[in-house]
């Protein structure tokens, strides 16, 4: 069986094609690629999606070497996203279904990103502990099968990719925050000062907006400005920041292993592509006899493999969409189970 | 063109923030856009968050990477960041009037101040200062 997925729910334009198990093309749209097709673009245009689209489609179809024809089944994100450029890639999708009288199915982006771990040779094994880290979402989720995800908790404020970037920003080092953060880290003493960690009355919950205010509020106290910072002195708070921002999602993984029969852990979003997030992960659960499952960094960020692959799932599920499935810019709240006895 | 001051709050906590925003239900109205300006980690979601509240919406969180959250109940309630945009195309782009021109909608805008040409110029700016000890001093201006 062969599905295409196609993923454009925000600032990346992606096309996949999953034969089966086996990845065949997972391209992902690149500032190079945005100078071979049409010029410069604003990153977040819907238009620039729509220039993507089909040279992506032609690129991953050459490089798998796989006609058109062929593909048995068509996976596209509905949402959550930007209304806009969801409605390039799921339009897309269900014309291409359409006119080629291939099966639909349209995908959450944020399933997509939760069984991303299936994309590995070592693959999680159920119930899982799924931590959701990105620029958009931070959640906690125990993934019991292929159908049933109960929520633990998630951010009551910003998401903890945000923190990063805003961290970087608050710091002066530029954009994006993630791996600026981690790389002036490597040089910095984690703990040259202690940010504090949100206790919350969820503890699978997590607040990031704290942290960060913090971080504005050291600088302010110490140096008044980023910009009289020496290099030492940034590269400290970026460790110590990085160290607080960390903490919270190990402390997830030690309370949820503890409370719940859990086999596997998988971190995936953007955020899993930080280096000192998967060490510490590792080695937790290297103490714990945990199977750790983080994705390679190609499936961190937005990607339309994960997409093709959950598509491809709900398919093998029995789930078959129409081509009258809407974009939704919001998860529906009832997306996830709630916890028994979580108010 | 006019910009009149028409209230301010001191608050000392976050209690009294929420309980601020809550009550700005009977000025920020269906159709109205609001503007909020106040530096990172001042508590720009966290007004939009307790004023949301009031309609018993508990979704609200940081439109700053998504660009633009819409939340639903009795009251449609828009969040839109200004943040991550690198220049107004990019606003024109994601279709920024669709959301700006609804009678039926309140509108919240962090960091207006960054594109404030393209917000009606019949609007409201809430501005919140922090200061020492987490205190907070919001005012909120009429503006047009």
């Amino acid at each position: 069986m062969i599905t295409l997925g196609i993923e454009t729910s925000c600032d990346e334009t992606s096309i996949a094609i999953l034969q089966d198990g086996v990845l065949k093309a997972n391209i992902i749209s690149s500032q190079e690629f945005h100078k071979d097709y049409g010029g410069v673009v604003p990153e977040l245009s819907s238009r620039a999606h729509l220039q993507l689209v089909l040279p992506l489609l032609r690129k991953a179809l050459s490089q798998s070497e796989i006609e058109l024809k062929e593909i048995d089944l068509i996976a596209a994100t509905a949402g959550p996203g930007l209304i806009g450029p969801l409605l390039v890639g799921l339009s897309f999708g269900k014309s291409l279904a359409y006119s080629l009288k291939k099966d639909f199915i349209a995908v959450n982006h944020i399933e997509g990103h939760i069984y991303s771990g299936f994309l590995m040779n070592e693959k999680p094994n159920f119930p899982y502990l799924c931590l959701v880290v990105s620029g958009g979402h931070t959640l906690a989720l125990l993934v019991e099968s292929e159908s049933e995800i109960i929520k633990l908790g998630g951010t009551i404020d910003d998401a903890i990719g945000e923190a990063f970037d805003k961290v970087a920003k608050l710091l002066g080092l530029g954009y994006p925050g993630g791996p600026l953060i981690q790389k002036f880290s490597e040089e910095g003493d984690p703990k040259f000062t202690a940010f504090p960690i949100a206790q919350l009355d969820n503890r699978y919950d997590f607040s990031f907006s704290g942290i960060k205010t913090s971080v504005l509020r050291f600088i302010e106290n110490n140096y008044k400005s980023s910009e009289i910072m020496n290099l030492a002195e940034k590269e400290n708070v970026a460790a110590a920041f990085q160290k607080a921002a960390i903490e919270p999602l190990l402390r997830t993984i030690r309370n949820a292993t503890e409370e719940f029969d859990v086999k596997s852990v998988c971190i995936v979003g953007g955020v899993a592509a930080n280096k000192k997030l998967r060490e510490e992960v590792e080695m937790l659960g290297e103490q714990r006899s945990l199977k750790v499952v983080i994705p390679k960094m190609e499936f961190c960020g937005d990607n339309a493999a994960m997409i093709a692959l959950r598509g491809q799932m709900l398919y093998k599920n029995g789930v078959r969409h129409d081509l009258n499935e809407n974009a939704f810019p919001r998860n529906p709240i009832n997306l996830f189970r709630q916890r028994p006895g979580l108010v | 063109m006019k910009r009149d001051l028409i209230y301010t709050c001191k608050s000392a906590n976050p209690e009294e923030t929420s309980d601020f925003a809550r009550k700005m239900k009977s000025i920020f109205v269906p159709g109205v856009v609001v503007s909020l300006i106040g530096n990172l980690g001042s508590g720009k979601t966290f007004f939009v968050k307790e004023f949301a509240s009031a309609f018993g919406i508990k979704d609200v969180d940081s439109p700053t990477f998504t660009i633009v959250n819409e939340y639903v109940s009795n009251q449609k309630i828009i969040h839109i960041d200004f943040y991550r945009i690198n220049k107004i195309s990019e606003l024109y782009e994601i279709g920024i009037f669709d959301y700006l021109n609804n009678p039926e909608t309140i509108v919240f805008v962090e960091w207006g101040n960054l594109y404030p040409d393209i917000l009606p110029e019949k609007r409201f700016e809430l501005e919140i200062e922090s200061s020492e000890n987490n205190h907070r001093k919001i005012c909120v201006y009429e503006l047009g």
